[in-house]
């Protein structure tokens, strides 16, 4: 059936090209309907708990997600307590209530907060602690006194220092960050002056990525592009014959992001990256084409014969290591992260595109050229000259390998031991302002104000007693308790502030008892604290109350503040929170649960490290089976997974030795591996096995194997390697660290492939070459670890599509085996077999 | 009531005789309303539910008694509010002093804490315990502030605009006042903010006559912005009782003068 394809192809060539045209246009036609959603929360389900409760506790405790505006004076003693700049802040502040978005009533900054002071003997004041533009220095200084007086005020609206100041600026909703803080700019550029004015804010981060990202989508496509585009030039020096593979390169994307934009897919951060994958992937097959037809062209001197030929000797290869490829990006649709699902989905489905075009669009096109124009091509000499030097380097590897065989196994072995010790030292860890390069604004920002001030960096601890009719958060012991967990926090040190209902409950007390420091505590009864409480309330904002407990005051809410954003570092806090809560018993029944952005970071991360490491399981287990297929034994299929395996692991290994953070782009790159780096080993053994049937005798093989095939193999390592190298030049780190790991990957599965591989055979030959005897169903032994693999598969599948838990997969699986066992066993003593057997003696 | 409506009426007749036929001044039209809704009677007291609700629909309640004693009409002017509910700020009192020509004189006695503290009230635009009164709603703005207009006078309604003479002390750029013809009773305010735009309402949502006195007995405060709302509900109201001056002092914070409060 594919063979008519290709003839058709190659015999009615314009009718596939316009069909070609015809799917570029509708590709085309969905571009503008394009959705964009760079919202790092959308990595979860809409319905994840965590999403839900987050949503919650933003309405039920009146919170919105913030930009953060910093004013930082280092210059001055009394920093940015001056009227110049206190005047300055009150403008901006103003201008700021003014930007379509944010929410006015709910800013934190001097002018919009109320403070309650002494106001002379036996009074207290209740007042805006800015309520207009300021004249003299005194009233700076007296600013200046009672914001760090007050706990809501100090380390988070003022640093400590009082050399910085924070404005808090909410918004409605998160992917308006990037244009309300630009507007923020706008506004804050009217004002410069000695003092520095910084931006920041996990939202901001979020939406500014997404912003530059489609730069980059823009930039590093295209430079990719040329970058191919030179490397076959330098390949092939045949412009003409280059052009195909890029027209199909971009054909591929085209069609593949219309698909993506018309099914209704947003394009996140994820799937922004797929015509970066595509374009190095869709081109290797016509690499391959081309290689093979440059070569052989000039023995055949007819195009169409050749390239049937052509086709014909690479079908089986291409189609294999398309599968490979497109199900290792496939089986990132089994994670539960939605923008994972749709990315790995369409670079499978653009991958069984671009071979689909190979096997139609490239032989329609080398029939549409010109017979005389391809009179020079593939002149065999020059071909040899440019690449003597590999030749050289490749046949040295051969005996290398050869004669070394033992070495190179047991390096491997070390290798592997290495990067299994190197793996249990990863670090999982993600910080989406650690997206930009460390001079981007926004890192120097979030520098700058995390050395000032508690932390940017907002989770929002919910502690619920359940208890609707007590106001259990008004008794003192729970606000003590709370108190001392405000403590504890602070002792451990990543926390840098924390606000709570304790706070506010202290600090009106003791302004009730004349500002003196002793009455700095939580008052003994109840109805002292609701006294306490009811006085606060008597302020131009009393509902800054409802920011740290319910009406009913069965729920309070604790905002933390950490100085870095690192899932790390959150992490950590989580566990010292629940440390505090099993060490110390709470006088009442409460229960405890998280909100915030940063916290949100770390569910999803902790889901998508979990999630990628089942991935890989999966899709491991599916190319096994593809393998054993193809090179019709399962020992062989195991054998062509060693290089790709010890790739990863050394990866990995890496990873941890050097201390680079397994972040997202990290985690998705292990799925990739396997399947970009499964083809050098297809190619390999199939070339392999091939050329030993015609020879018989490896060591001539290996001679003939390091000709040609090796040279593709290597070609298509460049290609894909050097092809995502412009990715080091983007400003955001998740791009470069997809181009330098891509980079490794390419080199290194490349490497074990040309040492590992030939080393294997050289010490088991006949493992690889020989055929087998009878068919693999005759074998008990190999039935069997199809019949294992065929139950892991069942698992994964079961699991990663139902959810299903592990004790009712686990028993279908163990029917699974032994049933299996009792078919091969059976099996085994079948006719054919005992007749095949016969014929072995 | 129509009776006491025509009381009114002759009332301000004998009083305002010269203006009967044509409409009254601004000025008037303003003073008559400040006694209407501040003034009524020599003094008088009331029983007030105050059920506040937030944009969630979150209800939280006050009850308190309060005690007004007038030492001259349009003047200053004297007040005490006792709490009851919720149980753990009963006994709570503030107490006020109204100052038309200075700033107010506040106290509050918080009962848990045996605490008499005065309040500065260098700003009545602060939240009445939590509520979306401010402590001017309750104890009514002093007239001299602002400057009063008369935007429009339809068939039973006059519509008063008055804009603050100093803007930089309120939060609100002007706010208009809707008082009824027949008895000078305010039943709407809106309040406006610098851009023009309405953010703050209250109203009268029940008015009887008590004693001879056009009272209001439901009120409501809307935050717009904020999306919550304050009802208060007065019951037990009486005018004239005859409170000696005496009982508003602080030394009857600590010991309220129960005789009064019953």
């Amino acid at each position: 059936m594919f063979k008519r394809i290709i003839l058709f192809s190659v015999n009615k060539p314009k009718t596939i090209i316009a069909g070609v045209i015809v799917l570029v246009i509708l590709g085309l036609i969905q571009f503008p309907n394009i959705k964009i959603d760079t919202d790092p929360e959308n990595m979860l389900s809409e319905k994840e708990f965590v999403r839900v409760f987050h949503h919650d506790v933003k309405k039920e405790f009146g919170l919105y997600d913030f930009i953060v505006l910093g004013i930082v004076n280092d210059k001055l003693e009394q920093g940015v307590f001056t009227v110049d700049t206190l005047n300055k802040i009150y403008a901006i502040t103003e201008e700021i209530k003014d930007i379509d978005g944010v929410i006015p009533r709910e800013i934190i900054s001097p002018s919009t907060k109320d403070n309650i002071r002494q106001g002379g003997p036996g009074m207290i004041v209740f007042e805006w602690l800015m309520k207009e533009p300021i004249i003299n220095e005194e009233q700076a200084l007296m600013i200046q006194e009672e914001t760090l007086d007050n706990p809501m005020f100090k380390g988070t609206m003022v640093s400590e220092n009082g050399k910085a100041l924070c404005i808090y600026v909410p918004i409605e909703k998160k992917n308006m960050s990037y244009r309300i803080s630009q507007e923020i700019k706008a506004i804050v550029s009217k004002f410069k002056g000695e003092e520095n004015y910084y931006i920041t804010g996990l939202p901001v981060a979020e939406d500014t990525f997404g912003f530059e990202m489609f730069k980059q989508m823009a930039l590093s496509a295209p430079l990719a592009g040329l970058i191919i585009f030179l490397l076959m030039f330098w390949f092939f020096r045949k412009v003409k014959m280059i052009i195909p593979p890029m027209i199909l390169a971009v054909v591929t994307i085209v069609i593949t992001m219309g698909a993506l934009i018309f099914l209704k897919f947003p394009v996140h951060i994820m799937s922004s990256m797929i015509p970066i994958f595509l374009m190095p992937i869709a081109v290797l097959d016509s690499v391959h084409i081309l290689s093979e037809f440059f070569d052989k062209y000039q023995q055949f001197k007819n195009k169409k014969e050749t390239i049937l030929h052509v086709m014909d000797e690479l079908f089986t290869p291409m189609l294999f290591t398309s599968l490979t490829s497109a199900v290792g990006f496939f089986s990132l649709s089994f994670s539960h992260i939605p923008p994972v699902q749709a990315f790995g989905v369409f670079v499978a489905f653009g991958i069984m595109i671009a071979w689909l075009l190979t096997i139609t669009f490239i032989p329609s096109y080398i029939a549409l050229v010109s017979e005389s124009s391809l009179k020079n091509f593939g002149h065999v000499k020059k071909e040899d000259e440019n690449h003597s030097l590999m030749d050289n380097i490749l046949q040295g590897i051969k005996s290398f390998t050869i004669k070394r065989s033992k070495l190179i196994i047991a390096l491997s072995i070390i290798i592997t031991l290495l990067s299994v010790y190197g793996i249990l030292h990863i670090n999982v860890n993600d910080n989406p302002v650690k997206w930009f390069s460390k001079n981007h604004e926004i890192r120097i920002a979030d520098r700058v104000l995390n050395k000032h001030f508690g932390g940017t960096y907002t989770a929002y601890l919910i502690i619920d007693s359940g208890d609707k009719e007590n106001e259990v958060f008004k008794e003192p012991d729970m606000l003590k308790y709370i108190e001392g967990l405000q403590a504890y926090l602070i002792k451990e040190g990543k926390v840098g502030k924390i606000t709570s209902l304790s706070d506010v409950v202290k600090k009106v007390h003791y302004e009730l008892f004349d500002g003196n420091k002793d009455y700095n505590i939580i008052p003994k009864t109840k109805a002292a604290v609701s006294q306490c409480l009811i006085s606060y309330e008597n302020s131009h904002k009393p509902d800054d109350l409802w920011h740290m407990a319910t009406p009913d005051f069965s729920k309070t809410n604790v905002w933390i503040q950490l100085k870095s954003g690192d899932n790390q570092d959150m992490d950590e806090v989580i566990s010292q929170v629940d440390e505090y809560f099993s060490l110390n018993k709470s006088p009442y029944t409460v229960k405890h649960n998280w909100a915030g952005l940063t916290y949100i970071n770390v569910v999803w991360q902790n889901k998508m490290v979990m999630g990628m490491l089942n991935n890989f399981i999966g899709s491991f287990i599916i190319v096994f089976f593809m393998m054993t297929f193809l090179f019709k034994s399962p020992i062989r299929g195991l054998i062509s997974m060693i290089p790709l395996s010890i790739t990863i692991l050394f990866i990995y290994g890496l990873m941890g030795f050097i201390g680079k953070d397994y972040d997202m782009p990290v985690a998705v790159l292990s799925a990739l591996t396997l399947g970009l780096s499964i083809d050098f080993a297809i190619h390999f053994i199939e070339r392999a096995r091939e050329i030993y049937a015609k020879e018989g005798n490896w060591e001539e093989a290996s001679k003939e194997l390091f000709g040609a095939p090796a040279r593709a193999i290597t070609r298509n390592a460049f290609v894909v390697a050097i092809g995502f190298l412009p990715l080091l030049a983007s400003p955001l780190i998740p791009y470069r660290t997809v181009g330098f790991f891509m980079f490794c990957i390419m080199l290194v599965s490349s490497i074990a492939t040309l040492f590992i591989l030939p080393a294997i055979i050289t010490r088991f030959p006949k493992v690889v070459f020989e055929a087998e005897k009878n068919s693999m169903i005759c074998s008990c032994k190999y039935c069997m670890i199809i019949s294992f693999a065929v139950s892991l598969t069942i698992i994964y599948i079961l699991r990663g599509y139902t959810g299903a838990i592990w004790t009712i997969t686990t028993l279908i699986s163990i029917v699974i085996v032994v049933l299996m066992s009792g078919i091969c066993s059976k099996l085994s003593k079948h006719k054919i077999c005992i007749i095949d057997q016969k014929e072995d003696k | 009531m129509k009776k006491n409506v025509l009381l009114i009426a002759v009332f301000s007749f004998f009083f305002y005789s010269g203006s009967v036929f044509s409409e009254p001044t601004v000025q008037e039209i303003v003073n008559k309303a400040n006694n209407v809704s501040f003034y009524q009677g020599k003094d008088g007291k009331a029983s007030i539910s105050m059920t506040i609700s937030d944009n969630q629909g979150r209800t939280r309640k006050r009850v308190f008694k309060i005690l007004r004693f007038d030492i001259a009409d349009g003047g200053n002017q004297k007040f005490f509010v006792y709490f009851s509910a919720p149980a753990d700020v009963e006994n709570m009192v503030y107490m006020v002093w109204k100052n038309v020509d200075g700033n107010d004189d506040r106290w509050m006695y918080l009962p848990a804490l045996d605490l008499v503290r005065r309040i500065a009230a260098t700003d009545k635009r602060s939240s009445f315990v939590g509520s979306d009164f401010v402590y001017e709603d309750i104890s009514g703005r002093s007239l001299e502030l602002d400057t009063h207009e008369l935007v429009s006078s339809e068939q039973d309604t006059y519509k008063i605009r008055n804009t603050p003479k100093n803007s930089n002390e309120v939060e609100f750029a002007y706010f208009d006042v809707y008082i009824r013809k027949d008895n000078f009773m305010p039943y709407k305010a809106e309040y406006f903010n610098k851009k023009n735009k309405l953010y703050r309402t209250i109203e009268a949502l029940e008015i009887k006559d008590i004693n001879g006195f056009p009272t209001v007995l439901k009120s409501k405060a809307t935050d717009i912005e904020k999306g919550s709302n304050t009802i208060i509900e007065f019951s037990e109201v009486e005018y004239d009782l005859g409170f000696e001056e005496n009982i508003f002092t602080e030394r009857f914070l600590r010991r309220p003068p129960r005789k009064w409060l019953k």
